[in-house]
């Protein structure tokens, strides 16, 4: 699994214009392709916020003489899994700790990430160093195995994965930060707005962050895909959530010795890491090319 | 040219040496015993002490530390303490089975994303390109040990046609009776680089054909078939750096579905190195994997300056 | 590796094993294997004392090495007990209790041709002992030790006689040392020898180098060794017990920690047997024709009291109310398809521990209604209990289920159950923490399951109350001056009958005053082949392979 393999830079530093996250909005509401995914991907994030007032059966409730039922069984329409539990129920209850353990990360590391980058990018010199050196030691970790080299030594849990998540997305967003920034700082506007008196925390609040955010921001998008199911799978490793929670990745886990009795049921938690996965990744695609001005 | 090989070079020492920090920090700084593999919980208080003292485990972190890193430079990372066999022989045998999983994985993904890649960019916007375009898609949102699991659900529970685990009986062949073995974990690898490879080439190829030599080469009445080959040469050297890097993201990556599949590699001894808290063996597996993938980074740079003599980074 | 192994064994020309190997290589075609999926993530150490618990001595102790004294693996039907192995036969000495003779098994030698006598005994002991000894190895002592706690040091008195000496006097000796195996001293020089650099580098080359080349005295030879793939082992045709000498040419051991990986192995015929199937997969394994065989295990799956001030199970008609609030029967047929047996006590009728238990445990749930009636509780004035488990962990069986299930059956006798479920490690550490640790979260009962083979961790450890935290596992405090009493007397009386009648004084004393919750007995499940015959599973962790045959 891979980040940051394309090059992102190439999206062009938008000017800044009135008007532009305007014509950004239109052009996403545009693309079917996107449309279809955001509407996928809200049904998805409200189920999971809703699940408790949808009177679904208790996903914790298992009952012995009820264990791994096919699907269409009266009650429960998907089935149930190891422990007798309600699949359907469960797996929407899921949603609600795998899409969280899987965008949260992102959400940390887009804050933490563009913040150091653009100190990194607009100060230079020696600042620059310090934080890019220290990046590139993580950045030389392949990120699978980082993830699982935290999340190993934190110890299995919600808050540890979150946490390694978060460090493992770090480097990759700082390096497009930093990047971004340093070309921004050498643009005119931003020489004129020095010249006039500006502080430098002004100028890089207002012209910097306001130029850097719109990139970084897509490329953050493009890594929630990844983090989702890095999260399910470090889940799936039993490095993540902890049983009886209802979570796709240690769902995933849990059923996989049920392959021999009922194996389609065993296969549901991934659809819905891939539902999710691939919703990301094609709406972050729409995103970028109506961000993209030279289209 | 050579300036910069030089820097990019000594560049590594320092990311080699914080590294190894790294994965000791990692490994020594979480909770947790690592006297619990060969320590049965009703064991006496007094045998643990002595037994902490003998491994040395009451030292200081940095001394610890030192010892580690001075005795890997000398190629020993120690012992495991849970089977008391050296870290590098056991990190190395299994290396050599996760190579041989990432290797044909990558080739396979790379000859895949070359063909979806080329055909893509060069049928642009046709259903051909659609088709590719969402194999891609598909390909890099998919979570592979889910893959692998579907995999296994159907063409070795179902069918009964390949086998769900392992790698075969005895020492490895290149036969039936051992690449059978081989072909599920393979392909459920391959997926990812196959994604990432597509949608590179068809960009790539988007920019090659948009540049006017190639409107000269029509216009010099080049057929078709020259044209594209012109396209594949001008594509392959980055796609080739792509996978380069890829092939470190397949190792470093593997332990997911070498637990899907129980393959013997390096994820199966992280695994195990994990669960029995053996700090030794962790350590150990973690820095080679690391190494190796800084060292293909430095190798796919050296690769790409050679080939590109644009490049004058620094 | 083989090319190393093959070296040595050139250089050994001449030796039994080369001879065996040669003799081996010439009836190659009529060779009969029995490949055997373990459950261990890699083969346990090889050395002599393995790693990987009682499943590690099953496969690479019992089967290469002898000990002093050995479990009887004869029987399905009557309990496992101990009997003489290496040694044939001991006694301790009447004016210092400390001091053990132990009169050696004349004749044996090891798989490299070297002798087995008092010498090699001593060396042994040193291993894991003495800590000057050239080949002390701390590496063993983690899981040697805690298994022989009063063990301290061994003296030659003859050729075929040792003393053993222990901290204090203590009757359970010989039952401790069948878990020392007794490694080749000669072979191991060999490698010493044959090292180089200081002598502790060259001490941990010959451990390593012994752990691939290994010699015991046991039925099988070791023959080659890859590391979490494989080990081979051949027949001893030397074996000192002419009626143990293996049917089997060949036995074969994989690592397959996957349950789902052991199954399928099974099923497509790339192993002959294998330990611990997926419960969910039983089904389609008999299916299939395959042979399914279980026993109860030496293990008991318990709800462990805490008796501090406050705690509710203080009174003995609430424990005894629990014991017969759980249909037993009905858990194994339902829940766990018949993978458990259930528990009546640490030991069940026929073990000669069992003693004279009147608390009959059965499903009686109006019996265990009218005990709590009579201590004050109905179903309006309910019980709060709080009950300590994990989703997991060795031996745990299926704590989630199992657990829910004691939860609803003591919903109808008045109790309310509050399930607190741990990560497996943390219960386990809690284990020896306390019940009044804050780890404990003020629960007033832990589950953590327990092999019962020897009597210091069957009974001892949990009921004796010198063993409250942090020195052993009386969770719970426990802290009846009968059971002290009766611990001591077992501990000073050294005729075994009469120390197995203390013991059965103990265990009756702790089943008649509902010491536990007693829920069940893992039966530890194997699958194998049908041309898989002759297998005896006896009541206890370990099987011997020798009597196996495969047929064609």
């Amino acid at each position: 699994m891979a980040i940051a393999t394309e090059p992102l830079t190439e999206i062009a530093v938008a000017e800044k214009r009135r008007g532009y996250w305007g014509t950004v909005g239109k052009r996403l509401t545009r693309d079917p392709v996107s449309m279809i995914c955001a509407g996928m991907l809200g049904l998805i994030f409200l189920a999971a916020i809703f699940a408790p007032y949808l009177g679904l059966p208790d996903p914790y409730q298992g009952s012995m003489i009820r264990r791994l039922q096919p699907f269409g069984t009266a009650g429960h329409p998907l089935g149930t899994d190891e422990l007798g539990r309600d699949m359907l129920s469960r797996l929407i209850h899921g949603g609600r700790l795998s899409l969280l353990i899987g965008i949260l990360p992102v959400f940390n590391a887009f804050i933490i990430g563009t913040l150091l980058g653009v100190i990194a990018g607009y100060n230079g010199g020696w600042a620059n160093s310090a934080i890019m050196r220290t990046i590139d030691v993580f950045y030389a970790f392949p990120s699978v195995l980082l993830a699982i080299a935290i999340s190993g030594a934190l110890g299995a849990g919600i808050l540890n994965s979150i946490v390694s998540l978060t460090i493992v997305f770090i480097p990759p967003i700082a390096r497009v930060a930093e990047s971004v920034t340093t070309s921004v700082r050498n643009l005119d506007f931003v020489d004129a707005a020095r010249a006039s008196g500006a502080g430098a925390m002004t100028i890089m609040r207002v012209h910097v962050m306001g130029n850097v955010l719109g990139p970084i921001f897509v490329y953050a998008t493009s890594l929630i895909s990844v983090s989702m199911i890095l999260a399910a799978g470090l889940s799936f490793l039993g490095l993540g959530t902890r049983p009886p929670q209802p979570e796709w990745g240690l769902m995933l886990n849990t059923l996989r010795t049920a392959i021999y009795v009922n194996p389609w049921l065993a296969a549901l938690p991934g659809v819905m890491i891939f539902a999710v996965s691939i919703g990301f990744n094609l709406l972050s695609d729409g995103l970028r090319s109506a961000m993209d001005i030279r289209n | 040219m050579l300036v910069y090989l030089a820097k990019r070079l000594a560049y590594t020492v320092p990311i080699v040496f914080s590294v190894a920090l790294v994965c000791f920090m990692l490994v020594h700084l979480s909770p947790g015993d690592p006297l619990i593999s060969i320590l049965p919980a009703d064991a006496s208080v007094e045998l643990e002490q002595r037994l902490r003292i003998q491994y040395g485990f009451d030292r200081p972190l940095p001394v610890q530390f030192w010892i580690w890193i001075s005795n890997a430079l000398s190629g020993d990372l120690g012992a495991s303490i849970a089977n008391g066999r050296p870290v590098l022989s056991e990190v190395l045998q299994a290396v050599r089975n996760t190579l041989l999983l990432a290797c044909t994985a990558a080739v396979l993904g790379f000859a895949l994303g070359m063909f979806f890649g080329l055909v893509a960019g060069y049928f642009r916007d046709s259903w051909i390109d659609k088709l590719a375009t969402s194999i891609a898609i598909a390909g890099v949102s998919v979570p592979h040990y889910w893959l692998g699991m579907v995999l296994v659900i159907i063409f070795s529970v179902q069918l009964n046609w390949l086998p769900a685990v392992g790698a075969g009986p005895g020492n490895w062949s290149w036969t039936w009776t051992h690449l059978q073995y081989l072909v599920l974990p393979a392909v459920t690898m391959a997926v990812i680089p196959m994604g990432i490879i597509t949608r590179t080439v068809r960009a790539l190829v988007g920019d090659i054909l948009s540049n006017d030599f190639v409107d000269a080469l029509r216009a010099k009445g080049l057929g078709e078939g020259r044209v594209f080959l012109h396209v594949i040469k001008n594509a392959a050297p980055t796609a080739i750096a792509v996978m380069g890097l890829q092939l470190g993201y397949l190792l470093g990556g593997s332990i997911l579905i070498e637990t899907v599949f129980s393959w013997p590699g390096t994820g199966f001894l992280l695994n195990t190195a994990i669960f029995q808290r053996d700090l030794p063996l962790l350590q150990g597996t973690i820095l080679v994997l690391a190494l190796f993938f800084v060292f293909l980074n430095l190798f796919v740079d050296m690769l790409q300056a050679m080939i590109d003599p644009r490049i004058k980074r620094g | 590796m083989h090319s190393l192994n093959t070296k040595t064994r050139a250089l050994l020309g001449g030796c039994c094993l080369a001879m065996a190997l040669a003799l081996q290589t010439g009836v190659a075609s009529a060779e009969s294997v029995l490949r055997i999926g373990m459950t261990a993530g890699d083969i346990p150490r090889t050395l002599g004392q393995p790693d990987q618990g009682f499943e590690g001595n099953r496969f690479t102790g019992l089967t290469m090495y002898d000990a002093l004294t050995q479990w009887d693996l004869s029987s399905a039907e009557d309990a496992s007990v101990v009997i003489p192995g290496l040694a044939t036969e001991w006694s301790v000495n009447e004016d210092d209790q400390t001091k053990w003779t132990f009169v050696l098994r004349e004749g044996v030698t090891f798989h490299d041709g070297s002798p087995f006598d008092a010498d090699a005994v001593v060396w042994n002991v040193q291993k894991v002992l003495d800590e000057d000894a050239l080949h002390y190895d701390a590496s063993q002592v983690g899981v040697t030790a805690s298994r022989m706690p009063t063990l301290r040091s061994a003296t030659k008195i003859d050729e075929y006689t040792v003393e053993l000496t222990t901290s204090e006097p203590d009757s359970f000796l010989p039952i401790n040392l069948t878990n020392l195996f007794m490694a080749s001293p000669a072979k191991w020089q060999e490698f010493f020898d044959g090292a180089s650099g200081d002598d502790t580098a060259k001490a941990a080359a010959a451990w390593d180098a012994f752990a691939r080349d290994a010699s015991g005295t046991g039925p099988w030879i070791m023959e080659s060794f890859a590391p979490r793939e494989r080990l081979e082992l051949v027949k001893n045709d030397d074996y000192w017990d002419a009626g143990r000498v293996p049917n089997v040419d060949r036995l074969v051991l994989y690592p397959m920690p996957e349950a789902n990986a052991r199954t399928a192995a099974l099923l497509s015929g790339q192993v002959d047997w294998i330990e611990a199937p997926a419960p969910d997969a039983i089904a389609q394994i008999e299916s299939r024709g395959f042979v399914i065989h279980k026993n109860e295990a030496p293990h008991v799956w318990p709800w462990q009291f805490s008796r501090i001030e406050g705690s509710p199970w203080n009174d003995v008609n609430v424990r005894q109310a629990a014991n017969l609030c759980i249909d037993r029967e009905g858990m194994r047929d339902g829940l766990l398809a018949g993978l458990m047996a259930p528990a009546t006590g640490a030991v069940e009728e026929g073990h000669p521990w069992r003693g004279d238990v009147t608390f009959n445990i059965t499903f009686d749930p109006d019996e265990g209604r009218r005990l709590m009636e009579e201590s004050g509780f109905s179903a309006e004035n309910r019980l709060s209990v709080k009950a300590l488990t994990s989703a997991s962990g060795s031996g745990q069986m299926q704590p989630l289920p199992m657990n829910e299930y004691i939860q609803q059956a003591l919903g109808e006798c008045y109790f309310d159950v509050e399930l607190e479920v741990l990560e497996w490690n943390t219960l386990f550490t809690n284990w020896r923490q306390g019940a009044k640790d804050p780890a404990s979260l003020g629960a007033h009962s832990t589950n953590v399951t327990f092999a019962t083979m020897d009597p210091f961790f069957a009974l001892v450890r949990f009921l004796q109350s010198g063993m409250a935290a942090p020195v052993s596992n009386n969770w719970g405090y426990i802290n009846e001056p009968l059971y002290d009493e009766l611990v001591e007397k077992a501990r000073r009386t050294f005729e075994p009958e009469a120390r197995d009648a203390a013991l059965a004084e103990l265990h009756a004393a702790s089943v008649n005053d509902a010491a536990f919750l007693y829920v069940a007995h893992d039966v530890s499940p194997r699958a194998m082949s049908p041309n898989v015959q002759n297998v005896i599973q006896p009541k206890s962790w370990f099987i011997d392979f020798s009597p196996i045959s495969i047929e064609e």
